[in-house]
């Protein structure tokens, strides 16, 4: 062991634990050992991070702290046995469609698989949106480039893929008025990570882009070049694409295991049979950690690290007129982000995330405190926000790793295996960028042991639904004309017509369950959050698709939304109670 | 483009008893509704008790409806189904409404008046902050009461209510009719919100447990709704750490209140009443923009239909005499103690105005026994009455005339004060 | 001695019944429907079901009924079972009997809702 690992060693088990061991392996640090809470465990991968090391690989374990296993599609067939594919995509995020999408560019053939129902299902739909200038990440840092460049694509990717991105800004608030003496600093910050559009405002400018400020300000930075995107529906946007464009989509499909000889993968194991692919690519998100070691290359580790998101009311949508942030610019490298108000390119506006430390990767759930927190911290931004304007909240979990960097690379030790793994804010911003590399890395290993010729088909241009309550009233009659779905409105919140749930059903990654729908095209993400047209949505599934009733889910799996048939079954014999009134 | 005097905006109970008396006075009058059939919610209400006040008898929803809908149809009222409203501008004529239907796509309709008759939409599981997991498995009461009672499936079979408003409590009755389990109905105010009535017929009746002071804190499940978590609350609704304990069900069913749909009124800019969540109005049930007229429950959360029809009625009519003739209005504003009522509808009277009748409907802000209300203008009492008990969850009624000397700018004022002797109600 | 919630009206009495021999004793009403609640709640309880009918019309899957008049509380769930086993085959009116006499109740189970007008309305 070297001295460095043994020093290191030391000051962890003065500080946590004496029962933590350090070992070096492939030039990465390797935790073992017991303690006895997460925050421990945390802590002293958190020590050996940015250490000189490639990775930390944190494999301590918590005392009686049960963490769940990973959660299981309940679907398994042999549908992929003995599949052949060049790649294999492991993650249906945004960062594995955006993957396939480019990747279809090439004559290849392409499986993404997910373990969910449907794509965009864990961080890739829980997050604010951003598109984020790229002025907080550490300079150097793979983040600062991918999202400085990934911010730049947008503009073209979205519309290659129909997809809204609003270029609304971002105004970071100060409260105090030293901010001049900051500006050379910012300016030149700015200039040598190359973000342009980074300008200083005076109180009287801000109020100008956002009047509807609701604390003492002095100024604020603004950010131009800041965007705004709905997650889901780029990623579905990517996805679509891919598939259009050749790529193979397995939804509810889990990987299990890989086998390997000598430094190559050979086959790839999952609940649906087992594929032999060329090429795999870990875009697994918080299991990248666990898929990395499946092919015996895990050289860092995942910890999971959770957010939560509050939605408001459209109503009071044009209060804001882009992102307001309460300053975490200068805490850049702190990682956890003070989160904002964002205006939504549907219009609601977003309050948060905030961030924590936490076992679970894909505990979900939200909870009172972090809620009221975000209120209280981010509602007195805006005047004329309150709690009635609540919605829904959701929460998010983030693929960190302790280095807090992307890591975008071929692996060092196995051949046929590439990592886009620690994707974490900004990764959304970063996500056409991050495509772009691993389609230039993915080509590079493929040629080494086959042609790689341009798909001579490739689009790449995809035809989002048409979002009726956006057209102008012309062209919506002479939609609704040639379709007449489109004229009949089932989501009355938000004004969505059966015709576009009917084009959600059957698009290129057909939306079946309510939730996949809600993300495509809306029904459901109103004020009245689905009370309506709930049984709509269900009945317009049953009828384009031949489910019945009692087989439509929510989100896949077992999220049945009724049970039986009244009538069915004899209702109970027993007789009532309430013979008297005790 | 098609004109009419009177455009109705929702065909359920108040907005069919509007387009009704409208017609009656003669008006063009059109009634808009964004279902295939009109009925309004009345079409899953399938339980019985509408119609005590009017009819005299304990009909269903349906019933109640019909009875509406076919004097509509016997008077060739026209109507337009599966159509919804976009955009609502203000014209020279009136008001101009931007439509969407299939047969049509965009259309244009112009109307002299507009009745508000939208109805309202239930409080969510986000909006009464339940936290935990989203699982399939948690409903309004009202999608459920779709689910079941029109559509024929049955959401789960292990339930918990929250909220004992009226619709989780027939809900519970239903569920355990068609054969569910409901395990209990959970309350976090200290008294039921919904009727006595329903307390005891749908609870009572079959021993489901109403447990009052609690409330569900979190959902748990993936999936499917696992369990819940529920706590005892204090006064301020807040969860008493230390009480939470955990049941296992299937689902959960909502009936956490209702809020007045108005988001076409908004378009508009008219004035809302925050109690209410309603626009404001005058006896007319005119709000602040006029020509514009609100009745039913985007007006007001009612407990009874009757009055539901009886301000569409009100509505209609004055929408009508609004057509008719134009006058000018003097408003004069009805002062309350908020601390006493928890609203009251109207908010205004119009002292220029022909018609000298007022109905008023209002809710006391918690039980109060043997209270005296009395409505009036500095010295003239327009209005005076005891109340063995008053009840949040019951609205009162009250009518009174216009007159003696009621002069603009002084405000009418309502108020409520012990009662002198105790005695039985008027 | 029981409690009752008198639901006659919306005072909602609370109602305290002792019995005297055969007789029930009523204190706590506020009138005499009190009283005639009380004794019809304690020595024969009565309902009205309201439910729905299975039917074959996919737009109108179920139809609203109910009995038009109060059967006895504890053969709800009896008349519960008749109601269930009926499949409706024809558009009928608001009104028309679906159950006659159902469970020898001499009560019969009626659409509450038009079927006519909502098979037309689609």
């Amino acid at each position: 062991m070297s001295k460095k690992i043994q020093a290191l060693e030391s000051r962890i088990r003065k500080k946590i634990s004496p029962e933590v061991s350090l070992r070096e392996w492939r030039s990465s640090i390797v935790l073992e050992g017991t303690v006895s809470s997460w925050d421990e465990l945390y802590t002293a991968g958190k020590m050996c991070a940015n250490q000189g090391y490639k990775g930390v690989v944190n494999k301590l374990k918590v005392k009686d702290l049960d963490i769940p296993r990973i959660k299981r599609p309940q679907l398994s067939d042999h549908a992929l046995q003995g599949k052949r594919v060049d790649v294999l995509i492991i993650g249906g995020g945004i960062i594995g469609c955006a993957i396939a999408r480019e990747l279809s560019k090439w004559q290849l053939s392409i499986l993404l698989v997910d373990k969910e129902d449907d794509v965009a299902m864990h961080a890739s739909s829980r997050n604010d949106g951003m598109i984020h200038p790229g002025i907080e990440p550490k300079i150097g840092s793979k983040k600062a480039i991918f999202n400085v460049r990934g911010n730049e694509l947008y503009t073209r990717v979205a519309q290659e893929l129909d997809v809204k991105v609003i270029r609304c800004g971002s105004s970071v608030l100060f409260d105090y008025k030293l901010l001049k003496l900051l500006k050379p600093f910012l300016l030149k910050r700015a200039e040598k990570m190359g973000v342009k559009g980074v300008t200083l405002l005076s109180r009287e400018e801000v109020l100008k882009i956002e009047p509807n400020i609701g604390i003492p300000i002095a100024g604020a930075v603004h950010f131009a070049t800041t965007g705004i995107v709905s997650p889901y529906k780029m990623t579905v946007a990517y996805a679509e694409n891919a598939v259009q464009n050749g790529a193979e989509v397995s939804l509810n499909t889990i990987v299990l295991s890989m086998t390997k000889e000598h430094n190559r993968i050979v086959s790839v194991e999952t609940n649906r049979g087992t594929v032999y692919p060329r090429l795999v690519i870990n875009a697994a998100g918080v299991f990248a950690d666990i898929v990395a070691d499946m092919a015996g290359d895990q050289f860092f580790s995942i910890h999971p690290r959770k957010g939560e998101i509050i939605f408001l009311d459209k109503k009071k949508g044009e209060l804001i007129n882009g992102v307001i942030g309460k300053p975490s610019l200068f805490q850049a490298q702190t990682n956890t982000k003070g989160g904002g108000v964002v205006k939504t390119v549907d219009g609601n506006i977003l309050i948060g995330p905030d961030a924590y430390e936490q076992p679970f990767r894909e505990d979900f759930s939200t909870h009172m405190d972090h809620i009221e927190v975000l209120m209280e911290k981010h509602m007195p931004l805006v005047k004329g926000l309150s709690p009635a304007d609540v919605i829904n909240y959701c929460a998010g979990i983030r693929a960190s790793t302790y280095e807090e960097d992307f890591i975008i690379e071929r692996s060092e030790y196995v051949a046929n295996l590439i990592h886009a793994a620690g994707i974490q804010s900004p990764g959304l911003a970063s996500a056409p960028a991050i495509a772009e590399e691993i389609e230039k890395l993915a080509c590079q290993a493929l040629r080494e042991v086959m042609e790689v010729k341009p798909n001579p088909t490739w689009n790449p241009i995809r035809k989002g639904i048409p979002e009726l309550s956006r057209m102008d009233f012309a062209a919506r009659s002479k939609i609704i004309k040639e379709n007449p779905h489109y004229g009949e409105i089932v989501c009355r919140c938000e004004g969505i017509s059966k015709g576009e749930i009917i084009d959600a059903i059957h698009a290129p990654i057909p939306a079946t369950t309510i939730d996949a729908i809600k993300r495509r095209v809306r029904p459901g993400m109103g004020r009245c959050q689905g009370g309506f047209c709930l049984p709509s949505v269900m009945k317009i599934i049953s009828e384009e698709t031949g489910l019945p009733m009692t087989a439509i889910t929510k989100k896949g799996n077992n999220s049945y939304l009724v049970v039986e048939e009244t009538k069915q079954t004899p209702t109970q014999t027993l007789g009532p109670g309430g013979e008297s009134h005790e | 483009m098609s004109n009419y005097d009177v455009v109705v905006l929702g065909g359920g109970p108040a907005g069919l008893a509007a387009a009704l008396a409208s017609h009656g006075k003669g008006m063009n009058t059109l009634i808009i509704e964004r279902e295939h059939r009109l009925g309004g919610i009345l079409k899953q209400c399938i339980h019985d008790g509408f119609g005590l006040v009017r009819f005299k008898e304990k009909l269903t929803g349906p019933e109640y409806a019909h009875r509406f809908i076919e004097q509509v149809q016997a008077q060739d009222i026209p109507v337009l189904l599966n159509t919804y409203v976009v955009q609502v501008d203000k014209s020279e004529a009136g008001f101009e409404l931007t439509v969407v239907n299939r047969q049509n796509g965009i259309e244009k309709i112009e109307a002299k008046a507009l009745i508000m008759a939208t109805g309202c939409r239930e409080r969510t599981a986000r909006q009464v902050f339940i936290n935990g997991t989203r699982p399939a498995g948690v409903y309004t009461a009202g999608t459920a009461q779709h689910l079941v009672n029109l559509e024929g499936y049955l959401p789960g079979k292990k339930c918990v209510i929250l909220g004992s408003g009226d619709i989780g409590l027939i809900m519970a009755r239903r569920l355990t009719l068609e054969g569910a389990q409901v395990l209990g109905v959970y309350e976090a105010k200290s008294t039921p919100s919904g009727l006595s009535r329903n307390i005891v017929q749908c609870l009572h009746d079959f021993n489901i447990p109403l447990h009052l002071s609690t409330t569900i804190t979190r959902v748990f499940g993936d999936d499917r709704v696992e369990a819940v978590e529920i706590a005892q609350v204090d006064e301020n609704m807040r969860p008493i750490a230390g009480t939470e304990q955990v049941i296992e069900c299937d689902t959960v069913i909502l009936s956490v209140g209702l809020i007045p749909e108005n988001e076409i009124a908004e378009m508009l800019g008219i004035q809302m009443d925050a109690a209410t969540r309603g626009p404001v109005v005058d006896q007319h049930f005119m709000t602040s923009v006029p020509g514009v007229f609100s009745c039913g429950n985007s007006l007001h959360v009612n407990d009874l239909v009757d009055y539901v029809s009886e301000s569409g009625e009100i509505a209609g009519a004055s929408a009508a005499q609004y057509v008719r003739e134009t006058r000018v209005r003097e408003l004069v504003e009805i002062k309350k103690d908020n601390q006493d009522f928890l609203y009251v509808v109207p908010q205004h009277i119009n002292i220029n105005t022909s018609n000298q009748q007022v109905i008023l409907y209002f809710r006391s802000r918690d039980i109060r026994e043997n209270m005296r209300v009395t409505i009036k203008s500095g010295d003239n009492v327009l209005f005076s009455r005891k109340y063995v008990i008053l009840r949040p969850p019951e609205m009162e009624r009250v009518r009174f005339q216009l007159k003696g000397d009621i002069p603009a700018g002084r405000p009418i004022e309502i108020t409520m004060e012990p009662a002198e002797d105790k005695g039985v109600a008027q | 001695m029981k409690n009752l919630i008198c639901i006659e009206c919306p005072i909602g009495c609370g109602l305290q019944a002792e019995k005297n021999g055969e007789q029930w004793i009523i204190k706590g009403n506020r009138c005499r429907k009190g009283e005639q609640f009380a004794i019809n709640e304690l020595t024969d309880p009565r309902r009205s079901v309201c439910s729905t009918v299975k039917t074959i019309f996919k737009e109108v899957p179920r139809l609203s009924v109910r009995t038009d008049g109060e059967v006895p509380l504890k053969s709800i769930f009896e008349v519960m079972e008749q109601i269930n086993r009926v499949i409706l085959e024809r558009p009928v009116h608001i009104g028309e009997v679906i159950i006659e006499n159902v469970c020898n109740t001499g009560i019969n189970v009626i659409a509450t809702s038009d079927l006519i007008y909502l098979l037309e309305a689609k």
